[in-house]
């Protein structure tokens, strides 16, 4: 069946590309372009997603896609990073500067080789560690934006962080969408921690409010090996120009931890996150916490999948939301529980909080659950701020607008105490405090 | 060889030649599925233009209708032309005594504690003219119609009151709601209807099974209910005992209508086939029911406990239009073998103040499958609107699964939502108390079982609250060890 609403700009694509053969690549791994091909004919066929689509039934991506974009453009003029201010900025780490997807090793502080390899991905598709991401299979039904990426990238980064390794600073990913026109930009990342290595990832957004609509579509393939330590943390904060679908895919092998932190703040008019990890080994520990803070005509949609394997893990996801003016967010989430995952804990919770008439908020936490000696829960609120404990404060001699901050900061920091980086948890309160304080008074 | 088209040519002119609509005296149709069954359903009941037109329109809206796809199960293929679509009520008792019925049946009568005389009736055995429910209803129907309450089957409705038929029937489900309603407006058969006049509380509770000319009342029921102003009712439905019935789809409709200040209380208990061990055979549960608050400060309220049919697939809903409503769900699903429950409710909060509650336990053993999918929404207006929803699931050995879907939307700052689920196992360590008190595994489970659904149970009329107890522990018997 043709989806109706993205006609214009799937033809453009289709016109472009004229099949994967002609995709403009340089290298080309017998085994990539056989992956291409099918997620080519998925997406000729299926184009993007309507809301028919049950993993996309709250988020209509016609007025986002419905333009006509050019797909990873080049500024024509030179773009200079370091005059671009972004939300992360002064934080401490390896600044690794993507433009448009494409890392520029000139404006990149490079760590140390022996401490992590970072490259394009483009230069590393024969190794074997790559091809082994590259051709797992993956859910195209529910992501059509992936089998698009799939098919079409030529951009992204490779992280490669070595066996029993300690990368002493954040690695810092910027990603940069510049452009005169209307600009679409397809990246594909993969990052691969080795085992008994630690490392955080830290990534950013930048977009120009002069510039034209961008468009960001780009996925994430991490592995996360035994015994191995991975912090990733995403400050989704930048131009209301800018509109993105992020994929984000996490393989964790035995005794391995994951923390996943997304917080998305008022800017960027759509936004969506899917979250896929797959626990593929026993005693794995994932954590996903995630904040939403939207306003204006904002769009925030989280979905993650959480797939327990093995027996012996646990999973917890804790996402908080808080909606003003006539912004609609999005929670999604799911846990599977396969019959020989005994001894599972998974948890899952989604909390709200509406300021507007005019907001919305959808809801969605699942279970499938095939075990029977499990721990999962999950719990789901909608509402506002609570009367009594208002009462309590203003009894105190606070005045309405601080005992309302305070109690919103208290919400919120739910979510940004769990952040090990003491540096970012600061500079995240105080974007919090200053963005509630407008809605508030 | 003939060609296609001679064939169905062939076939549509001896339905002719042989005639649906002429043929008034018919008692059984061919299977079967077109205008002229409908025709000849509506001819044979004798009822008037508009319901035909309006089956007709349910026939029209069936043949535009999809299968839905978003269900947590392989749906079977129903073949809607292979069900024969009337029956005339068969009097022909099934067997001549209790002798002839199957023993394992009459074990499971015996433990639940049926009376003698209703086992024969529930087993479908001859009974005598002077059966004591009989009576009971005789004279039960004149105290009801003393207080103006109208409670008979929807034929007689239909000849009787087919005012207040025309006004209320279809206005809560109608009939492009989803394929198995429109099936079932194109062709129902049967069901009940109930009205309950202004100011009266309806002094018992009213069910199908004192209903005495409820008996096969066929496949595709039709319920409606009417509470006016300040009215209260408590309806049942179903027995605990298990039912044999030969009818493999069962795609009934419930509508219930709660004016303001009223309120009304409905109950299933549902023990319908499950299928032999490899899940043949079984009942396809799959009823749409949904209750409108209409007036302010009225209040519908579902109580069901689900252990039969191979596969339950129903959704017991309330739309809460009125100011200040309440709506609620308390919901048994129990499976075993290769069951599947998918079922839960869906709240539709339009007025202000409304509240809603949902409690939902699902118990799954064998290898079933046991969902809950549930929508709750707070439209714009629904100022200070009111949820909690609680579903819990308990999962008896590895090869089954607990599964929960809950939507939830809300469009209103003042609304309050909450939702919690668990999902877990019988601890040994409770299995193990009971057992050092001298309780056998096998009632311990019951016990701990009977525990965890005590908060639904006990929103049953207690009549029906004592068997669906025992019911549960019978149902589960056997699934551990």
């Amino acid at each position: 069946m043709l989806a109706q609403i993205d006609v214009d700009f799937r033809t453009q694509i289709i016109n472009d590309y004229q099949g994967v053969s002609e995709c403009k690549i340089c290298d080309k791994p017998e085994y990539l372009a056989r992956i291409r091909e099918v997620a080519f004919n998925f997406f000729q066929k299926n184009g993007f997603p309507t809301q028919k689509n049950e993993e996309w039934k709250y988020t209509p991506v016609k007025p986002y896609i419905n333009e006509p974009f050019d797909i990873d453009k080049d500024k024509s003029q030179t773009f200079d990073p370091s005059q671009a201010n972004y939300f992360g900025q002064h934080l401490p780490g390896y600044k690794i500067v993507l433009i448009n997807g494409k890392l520029s090793v000139e404006h990149s502080q490079i760590p140390d080789a022996a401490l992590c390899t970072i490259q394009p991905v483009m230069d590393v598709l024969r190794k074997p560690e790559v091809q082994e991401r590259l051709t797992k299979s993956r859910n195209y039904r529910n992501n059509p934006f992936l089998a698009m990426n799939t098919a079409l990238f030529t951009r992204g980064v490779f992280i490669h962080i070595p066996k029993n390794t300690q990368v002493d600073k954040p690695i810092h990913l910027i990603h940069y969408e510049v452009g005169e026109g209307k600009q679409f930009n397809i990246s594909k990342n993969i990052i691969i921690s080795e085992s008994g290595s630690e490392a955080e990832i830290i990534e950013s957004y930048y977009h120009d409010y002069n510039d034209a609509v961008s468009f960001r579509n780009s996925s994430t393939e991490i592995l996360v090996e035994p015994n191995a330590v991975l912090d990733h943390i995403k400050l989704q904060k930048s131009d209301h120009n800018l509109r993105m679908v992020e994929h984000t895919e996490v393989e964790q092998k035995e005794d391995s931890l994951y923390n996943n932190y997304t917080f998305t703040l008022p800017g960027m008019r759509f936004v969506r996150n899917n979250l896929n990890i797959e626990l593929d080994g026993s005693n794995i520990e994932s954590h996903m916490y995630g904040l939403y803070l939207t306003n204006e005509d904002q769009l925030v949609d989280n979905h993650t999948l959480v797939n327990h394997k093995e027996p012996n893990c646990e999973s917890n996801q804790l996402y908080k939301g808080i909606l003003t003016d006539k912004s609609r967010a999005v929670f999604n989430g799911k846990v599977y529980v396969h019959s020989i995952a005994q001894k599972t804990n998974a948890f899952q919770q989604n909390n709200n909080i509406l300021f507007s008439d005019n907001a919305t908020i959808y809801t969605k936490p699942q279970l499938e659950i095939f075990a029977d000696d499990v721990k999962c829960s999950h719990g789901s609120t909608i509402g506002q701020l609570d009367d009594e404990a208002l009462f309590y404060l203003r009894a105190r001699g606070l005045s309405k607008t601080d005992a309302q901050s305070l109690l919103v900061n208290a919400f919120a920091f739910d979510v940004t105490e769990k952040l090990r980086d003491e540096e970012i948890k600061a500079m995240l309160n105080e974007e919090i405090d200053q963005v509630m304080s407008g809605v508030i008074s | 060889m003939r060609t296609e088209n001679e064939i169905i040519e062939d076939f549509t002119t001896r339905e002719y030649e042989y005639g649906f609509v002429t043929d008034i005296d018919m008692d059984i149709l061919p299977p079967g599925l077109n205008e002229e069954v409908i025709q000849f359903i509506s001819a044979k009941k004798n009822e008037p233009d508009w319901l035909l037109e309006w089956r007709m329109k349910g026939y029209q809206a069936f043949l535009k209708s999809k299968m839905p796809e978003w269900q947590n199960f392989k749906a079977p293929d129903v073949d809607f032309q292979d069900i024969s679509y009337y029956a005339a009520p068969k009097n022909q008792p099934k067997y001549e005594s209790l002798d002839d019925v199957d023993p394992e049946l009459l074990r499971t009568y015996d433990r639940l504690g049926i009376p003698l005389e209703e086992q024969k009736l529930l087993a479908g055995v001859a009974v005598d003219a002077v059966f004591d429910s009989v009576s009971i209803a005789t004279t039960y129907k004149e105290e009801l119609a003393k207080l103006g309450i109208i409670f008979c089957s929807m034929s007689e409705a239909v000849q009787n009151h087919p005012d207040l038929v025309r006004k209320y029937l279809g206005t809560v489900v109608p009939h492009s709601d989803n394929i198995y309603a429109s099936l079932n407006t194109a062709v129902f058969s049967d069901g009940s209807f109930v009205y309950i006049p202004e100011g009266v509380r309806c002094p018992m509770e009213l069910s199908t099974y004192f209903r005495i000319n409820a008996q096969n009342t066929g496949q595709f029921e039709r319920t409606l209910i009417i509470a006016e102003k300040d009215s209260y009712v408590s309806y049942l439905e179903g027995c605990t005992a298990p039912q044999r019935d030969e009818n493999q789809l069962h795609a009934a409709v419930v509508e219930l209508i709660a004016m303001e200040g009223a309120e009304i209380k409905y109950s299933t208990v549902q023990n319908w086939f499950p299928g032999d061990e490899d899940g043949k055979g079984g009942i396809y549960n799959f009823v749409t029911k949904r209750g409108i608050c209409k007036g302010d400060r009225s209040k519908i309220s579902w109580t069901q406990v689900e252990t039969g049919s191979s596969i339950t697939w129903k959704y017991p809903s309330v739309i809460l239009k009125g100011d200040d409503s309440v709506g609620e769900f308390y919901s048994v699903a129990v499976t075993k073998g290769k069951q599947i429950a998918d079922t839960g409710t869906k709240i539709n909060h339009i007025g202000k103040n409304t509240k809603s509650r949902i409690i939902s336990k699902g118990i799954s053993a064998g290898q079933s499958n046991n969902s809950y999918r549930g929508l709750v929404q707070i439209g714009k207006g629904a100022h200070k609107a009111r949820n909690f929803t609680q579903c819990d699931s308990l999962l008896i050995g590895n090869k089954c699964g607990a599964h929960t879907f809950p939507y939830i939307e809300s469009r209103n700052q003042t609304a309050m939502l909450e939702h919690e689920a668990t999902t877990s196992k019988i601890g040994e360590d409770q299995i193990f108390y009971l057992n050092q008190r001298g309780i056998d595994p096998e009632k311990a489970v019951a016990l701990i079982v009977n525990g965890y659904a005590k908060e639904v149970l006990s929103k049953l009329p207690m009549e029906f609250a004592v068997e669906a107890k025992k019911l549960l522990a019978l149902t589960l018997e056997g699934s551990v060890g």
